[in-house]
């Protein structure tokens, strides 16, 4: 029986694991990516100040602190199904079950498409798949492509593609559908960057940070968005051009692609047709919470942090004895955050099994704080408003054990 | 638009749902189940967020603080025989 079991080998999941075996728990990490890492190695961008940030290099140092820790990770095995058992939790894996007295589930985001029609073509794949084959396979994706979807994830993986030598025609967005909704309507994806602009490096987004301030400003700079778009890296971002459909028999041959009024309504005549031979789409991330929810952890709706959240306070405990979460199953944030907050998860677990340590409580609280500095200094931020998400959720998760001492 | 695939794995299209829902007038649940959309090989990984947008644009039902269309396990396709194997080792 192990002390505890991290589910995911990601930034969030290997700090945990660091602390809890500087304190000499019995630990195994599970992850199904033959690699450790999970999103961050496929990372790569430069922050405001200049500086590189290279997800190779950073798990390089988890991975690395880990092993000197012996660390247990076991690479390549899937989680199925986890239950809570009387002293503990069974896992189960496509290699076995392993019985733990604590689980700490840190399995990060997933994709959200934003599906055209033609999006089941072959050569159409999801921005996320486009990083890794790109930064972790060192795959060329193909020989020219273009982006449907424009968020901040996007702009950054194609920046990722251009210093790769991937040739990209442009961004754009998706044509309006059932589903693409927000994703497809110019002023609220204006919106939606703008209120991050300040952080990010690039000219694109500075451009939108700067028109953005007043609300007229960014209508204003919507409506008279140029024809030819704004070029970011000398790739034009087109707010104001839809792609309708992808085409091809086999493979991918092409876009259709319109121009757009500012609330995304199609404009007639102005069909395009873009030959290309592969296309990312870019629908967004979502908490990848499947194994907190089979574990019976009660959950909460935030959009400020991206989703249906299992309910955790800062400290990263769930209202069920013994599990925690950290990372971006607890909300969409930078890998410096989701780090950040493993290790506030691996001392917290660390001081529930030593029980009255007082260095411990201390500690707790240095990386509770460390994490709140880190969320303030982020280059990177996917949704606005996630300070207010955090606060409810504190809110939620005290609520939770009021119900419960009740009952 | 409509023939637009949704659900990958068990091939529905969003006019399969539109019709579904206009046919029985039913729960998104409902819908889920007399389609099988999201419920194909990756367990809705690729296709639950726009499973949930489409079934609340179809249906009108908000999102609560419960998942909606409930996760069921085994949340990973894994074969019968390690499924197995596990039931003997108990
Ligand atoms: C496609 C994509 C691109 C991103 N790009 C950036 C970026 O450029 N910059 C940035 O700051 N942030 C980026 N992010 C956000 C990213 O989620 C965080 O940076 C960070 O990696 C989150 O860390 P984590 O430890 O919570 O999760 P992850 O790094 O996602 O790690 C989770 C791990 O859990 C494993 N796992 C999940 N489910 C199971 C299971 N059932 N069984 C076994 N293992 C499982 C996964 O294989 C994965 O390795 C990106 C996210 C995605 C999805």
């Amino acid at each position: 029986m192990y002390d505890v079991i991290i589910v995911g080998a990601g930034p969030a999941g290997l700090s945990a694991a660091i602390q809890c075996r500087k304190w000499d728990m019995n630990v195994l990490v599970i992850d199904e990516f033959p690699k450790a890492g999970g999103r961050l190695l496929g990372q790569l961008h430069q922050e405001p100040n200049g500086e590189w940030w290279n997800g190779i290099e950073e798990t390089k140092q988890l991975t690395e602190t880990a092993s000197k820790l012996n660390t247990e990770i076991r690479l390549g095995i899937s989680v199925h199904h986890v239950e809570k058992i009387d002293d503990g939790f069974l896992v189960h894996t496509n290699h076995g079950d392993f019985a733990s007295v604590r689980l700490l589930i840190a399995t990060g985001a997933a994709e959200s498409a934003a599906p055209v029609p033609g999006w089941t073509l072959p050569g159409v794949m999801s921005i996320g798949a486009a990083q890794v084959m790109t930064n972790v396979h060192r795959v060329r994706v193909g020989e020219k492509g273009i982006v449907i979807g424009i968020n901040v994830l996007s702009a950054a993986i194609a920046r990722e593609m251009q210093l790769a030598g991937v040739d990209l025609h442009s961004m754009v967005l998706p044509a309006m559908n059932p589903v693409t909704k927000d994703h497809a309507h110019p002023k609220k994806v204006m919106d939606k960057l703008s209120r991050i602009a300040h952080l990010a490096p690039s000219a694109f987004l500075r451009f939108g940070g700067k028109v953005a301030k007043a609300n007229i400003a960014r209508k204003l700079a919507t409506q008279f968005y140029p024809r030819n778009g704004m070029k970011m890296w000398g790739m034009p971002i087109h707010l104001r051009k839809a792609v309708t459909q992808i085409n091809g028999t086999d493979h991918v041959e092409s876009v259709t692609m319109f121009d757009v009024t500012a609330d995304g309504k199609l404009k007639k005549g102005t069909e395009k047709r873009v030959e290309v031979d592969f296309v990312c789409i870019a629908g967004g991330l979502y908490p990848l919470t499947e194994l907190a929810a089979v574990a019976g952890c009660p959950f909460h709706y935030s959009e400020e942090l991206g989703g249906h959240i299992p309910v955790h306070n800062e400290e990263m405990k769930t209202p069920i004895d013994g599990l925690f979460v950290a990372g971006n199953i607890t909300g969409i944030e930078s890998a410096k955050v989701a780090r950040a907050q493993g290790k506030v998860a691996g001392l917290s677990i660390a001081r529930e099994k030593l029980k009255g340590i007082a260095d411990l409580e201390y500690k707790v609280l240095q990386a509770m704080n460390d994490v709140r500095k880190t969320r303030n200094e982020a280059s990177i931020q996917f949704h606005p408003g996630i300070e207010e998400g955090r606060t409810k959720m504190e809110d939620v998760f005290r609520e939770s054990k009021k119900t419960e001492t009740a009952l | 638009m409509d023939n637009i695939t949704i659900c990958r794995c068990e091939e529905v299209t969003l006019e399969d749902i539109k019709n579904t829902a206009k046919k029985y007038n039913c729960t998104a649940r409902e819908i889920k189940l007399r389609t099988r959309a999201g419920m194909g090989y990756c367990g809705g990984r690729t296709c639950r967020p726009i499973v949930d947008t489409v079934m609340e644009h179809v249906t009108g039902e908000k999102p609560g603080d419960n998942i909606p269309l409930k996760v069921q396990p085994p949340v990973r396709p894994v074969s019968l025989s390690t499924l197995e194997g596990k039931e003997n080792e108990k």
